[in-house]
């Protein structure tokens, strides 16, 4: 559940930013239609068989695609959900009366419904459990089919008849590329839609950290198990499609080698690309032509697979030599081309705005000049950010409980992290939890977080236990958080961060993004993630990639992020560290102002000074046990705390207490300590 | 009644002891690398099809098995120094698309070199026995005699030297096990070494009793896969005991069920492993996340 990387590097799943235009999309819509329309009237004999196939096939690998692309996951048994509905398909309409619209519509229903029995558990483990388990099913189905009486063994189900349109019987190969290409072109559109849609979105978010879209309200499995469902039902529709035109269904359609070439054509199509999905099942049907006429020319007696060297040369050289595939080619060529026209987006303009943003960021505050007029800004910030704040709901009446922690304990082996705390953190107030290193705070801080599940103990955030669950249940209910080593989702940009941020405000689910109606509700979103950066003085670096910001502004962007969620319980880890002075007053007076507008804050810091100046509540954690909490007075009064830190005995530290006297002498005996003090 | 399931249950852990070779190879390089090679079963193929050719060429029997071990293990290493790490950022994920690419060319490599049909190597020495009416063969004797010697070899060298323990740690902690002394670069080698070691002993002492075929490698590749994953990819233990028992059940399914369905049993148990015990068959409760 850690920020472990399940999905593929973020270089090779990346859709292209030039495809994500809509106007491009759609001249490339256009563009495929016309080549779609002409194809059969140019192509020769042989070339409309492979241009058949092609489209056949290119309906499994657009969701192939949209698996590895989006949910990060591969299935190496794209085939057998091919075959299961082929083979479903073909059984209905030669063996029952029932009409062939709806033998189809059933056939992929059972390629969705195998899907779900086999992703439901498995898509909760690591990324190649599911690969690996779908690659057995593969064998499963290949076997079951070669082996039944049911699917007639070998022999395979045949007397398929041709279908018919509006009467008229598809009968040739150019009618069939007709019958087929409008499925095609829907099924990118479908799937083009879905890669821009909110669960789009949220999956490329995932697949930046998937700690951190969880903790913005993301329920990674779910929506990877119907990314998943969805990937079989378009391997199911080409299913259906390869029944009709082969007229009989053998069990070679579920081998493994058919899986492969799914995976050939999206790899070398463009990982995460649906055009390239497209692009490559013409590229791999072609080629598959051409090995199996030139092989045999060039070493004589060779029968058989023989394309597969070709498959596996191409796979490997795809992989190491050019990660984007054949999508990412076009890519390099199309930019390469706006240089030579001059026209490409201007390095030298965007460099100099982000060097300006990066000049505004109050950084090395050295000489009084430069202090008094950092101080000045930082006032000027403060009152713009003041006046714009976005809303904080507050569920609950300031004072009462928001989040209450009882008995919470986190055992490593035989080592005790956590051990029994229990404390309340109260509506409009600010928290903080601080204690020595290694006292346990960002253990606790990772339990409530939904980070890590405790060995044992609760954590109720507003009154509803949340302990041991994904971080995504606590972020639907207002609790979020942002992270001391920043999780950035660096495939978008600084508003696409903040816009992830409003994914628990948002409804659309993945049928309305695939049918491209959210348009409104996006826009609406993408507004509110506008002016919250607006209102934090990042408004100028809305459109940079969010890698390029310099730290400071990238941690300002996580909090404009976990604020766009409007919690009601905001988590902060460590959100001073790395930070410069002038940034630290910012961000501390920022705290204070969405405090008094009613958000409640839990920080987890190491610096004790900035905590005691902040904070309404201190909590104090040494060695895994909570040794004192009240307001920062109480606390940093407290013997036990002062032991803590000064790493004294007890009574010692009593002694510290009792006189200025007896603190002098204290540190006069102990250099070392004062040093620490 | 009792001497045809003894019967069964030999000639189960004589194939079991191949599957237990292959998962011991991927488990030597997963736990190095955190890759899943698909291709360690092409390796055996490989090695069984190059002995039963220099057999044919007049090499002695043992001379052609040693080298053909050689070779697939010298093989392993190039694959490691070509393919697998020139890819940066090599996630699991990959590297199974990776190895799957390496599998589908070493098998299109093989079927142009020998041809689609199946050869089968001559029988190792020894003369067959005979317990109480179970006949083993003497071949499944060497099958099980590899597994003890290679297989027990390869878990002692990774659980109790030095320097096994420390190419383990290198998976987990780089920084810490190049502190040591071990390189990423040597620990990766070193293991790509061992696992064509372990799939080309596999190859050879299987051939003589199943054909060498250049397309079953796959298929016996990933039933060693699947033991490595009842060994939840970690423990050598585990996946040993894993596959003798797949190997077992398989022979139990062909002889009272059906031939056929026999090779559906490995990934039956797969998902069911996956759905129920993701750990695999380990008993203590290990640091593996899944």
């Amino acid at each position: 559940m850690t920020a472990q990387k399940t999905a593929l590097p973020a270089a090779q799943k990346r859709a292209p930013r030039i495809l994500q235009n809509a106007l491009v999309q759609w001249i490339g819509v256009a563009a495929l239609v016309v080549a779609l329309i002409v194809f059969p009237l140019v192509a020769s004999p042989t070339l409309m068989n492979i241009g058949v196939f092609a489209l056949i096939y290119a309906l499994p690998a657009i969701g192939l695609s949209l698996l590895m692309g989006l949910a990060g996951q591969v299935s190496l048994g794209q085939a057998s959900f091919f075959a299961i509905s082929a083979y479903a398909h073909a059984m209905l309409i030669t063996r029952t009366p029932i009409p062939e619209v709806l033998a189809a519509v059933l056939a992929v229903g059972v390629s969705m419904l195998i899907a779900l029995l086999v992703g439901w558990p498995l898509l909760r483990l690591r990324g190649h459990f599911l690969a690996l388990a779908t690659l057995g099913l593969g064998f499963i189905v290949y076997i079951v089919a070669r082996e039944s009486d049911f699917t007639n063994r070998t022999l395979g189900i045949s007397g398929i008849q041709r279908p018919e349109v509006f009467g008229m019987e598809i009968g040739n190969n150019g009618l069939f590329f007709y019958f087929v290409a409008p499925f095609v072109v829907i099924g990118l559109i479908l799937a083009l839609n879905l890669t821009r849609s909110r669960a789009g979105r949220a999956l490329s978010a995932v697949n930046d950290s998937e700690l951190a879209a969880e903790s913005l309200g993301v329920g990674t499995y779910s929506l990877r198990l119907k990314v998943f469902v969805l990937s079989a039902a378009f391997a199911g529709l080409g299913g259906v499609f390869y029944a009709y035109h082969v007229r009989i269904v053998t069990p070679e359609i579920g081998e493994f080698h058919l899986s492969v070439e799914f995976l050939l054509m999206v790899v070398l199509g463009g990982l995460g690309s649906v055009w390239g999905a497209v692009a490559g099942s013409f590229i791999v049907e072609l080629l598959r032509d051409g090995l199996r006429a030139i092989i045999p020319t060039i070493i004589p007696g060779a029968t058989g697979e023989v394309q597969l060297i070709g498959y596996g040369l191409v796979l490997v050289l795809v992989i190491i030599l050019l990660p984007g595939g054949f999508v990412g080619v076009v890519q390099i060529i199309t930019r390469w081309v706006r240089r030579m026209l001059g026209k490409g987006p201007s390095t030298t303009a965007r460099s100099a705005k982000l060097q300006g943003a990066s000049d505004q960021t109050p950084t090395g505050a050295f000489s009084a000049a430069i202090a008094e007029e950092e101080a000045q800004r930082i006032d000027s910030a403060v009152e713009q950010a003041a006046a714009n704040l976005p809303e904080m709901p507050t569920p609950v009446a300031t004072g009462e409980t928001v989040l209450r922690l009882e008995g919470l304990t986190k055992r490593y082996g035989g080592v005790v992290a956590v051990d029994n705390v229990t404390f309340d953190v109260p509506a409009g107030r600010i928290t903080g939890l601080i204690g020595p290193n290694g006292a346990g705070k960002t253990t606790c801080f990772n339990m409530i977080s939904g980070a890590i599940a405790p060995t044992s103990g609760t954590v109720s955030f507003l009154g509803r236990e949340v302990q041991g669950r994904k971080p995504n249940v606590a972020a639907s209910a207002g609790l979020t958080r942002t992270f001391q080593n920043l999780q950035v989702f660096g495939s978008t940009d600084v508003l696409g961060n903040v816009y992830m941020g409003r994914y628990r405000n948002g409804r659309a689910g993945v049928l309305r993004g695939m049918l491209g109606m959210q348009g409104a509700e996006q826009r609406r979103h993408r507004d509110v993630a506008r002016d919250i950066l607006d209102a934090l003085n990042l408004g100028d670096v809305a459109d940079l990639p969010a890698g390029d910001l310099p730290f400071g502004r990238q941690r300002m962007m996580e909090v404009c992020r976990a604020l766009a969620l409007e919690p009601t319980l905001l988590l902060l880890d460590e959100p001073m560290a790395g930070l410069s002075g002038a940034e630290r007053e910012v961000l501390a007076e920022l705290l204070r102002r969405l405090r008094d507008a009613g958000l409640t804050v839990l920080l987890v810091e190491h610096d004790v000074a900035q905590v005691m100046a902040l904070a309404d509540q201190v909590a104090v954690l040494d060695d895994g046990d909570l040794i004192a909490i009240g307001t920062p007075e109480e606390v940093q009064a407290n013997p036990k705390v002062i032991a803590a830190y000064l790493g004294t005995e007890e009574d010692e530290a009593e002694q510290v207490l009792e006189g200025v006297a007896a603190v002098d002498a204290v540190r006069s005996d102990d250099p070392k300590e004062d040093d620490d003090a | 009644m009792l001497v045809d399931f003894l019967q069964l249950t030999v000639a189960g852990l004589s194939q079991g002891s191949v599957y237990a070779l292959l998962a011991v190879g991927l488990i030597a390089t997963y736990t190095v690398r955190h890759v899943i090679n698909i291709a360690q079963g092409d390796f055996a193929m490989l090695a069984g099809l190059g002995a039963v050719s220099m057999v044919a060429g007049g090499v002695p029997l043992l001379l052609a098995v040693i080298f053909a071990i050689i070779g697939v293990t010298v093989a392993s290493v190039i694959m490691e120094r070509l393919i697998i790490s020139r890819v940066k950022n090599l996630t699991t994920l990959v590297s199974i698309i990776l190895t799957l690419g390496v599998s589908t060319l070493i098998q299109a490599c093989m079927l142009l070199a020998w041809g689609a049909e199946g050869r089968r190597l001559p029988t190792f020495p020894g003369s067959d026995i005979n317990v109480a009416g179970i006949s083993i063969r003497s071949q499944e004797l060497w099958m099980l005699g590899a597994l003890l010697v290679v297989g027990g070899g390869i878990l002692l060298f990774y659980e109790k030297t030095k320097f096994g323990k420390a190419l383990r740690a290198v998976a987990e902690q780089p920084v810490a096990a190049r502190i040591v002394g071990i390189s990423p670069v040597v620990a990766s080698i070193v293991a790509f070494a061992i696992a064509g070691f372990a799939g080309g002993v596999s190859g050879v002492v299987a051939a003589p009793l199943y054909l060498a075929t250049w397309s079953a490698g796959l298929l016996l590749g990933l039933k060693g896969f699947v033991a490595a994953v009842l060994g939840g990819l970690v423990s050598f233990r585990a996946a040993i005991i894993g596959a003798l028992v797949l190997g077992v059940l398989e022979q139990y399914v062909a002889g009272y069920i059906d031939g056929g369905f026999k090779d559906a049993v490995a990934f039956l148990v797969l998902i069911l492993v996956l759905i129920i015990r993701p750990q695999g068959l380990v008993l203590r409760q290990s640091a593996v996340r899944v």
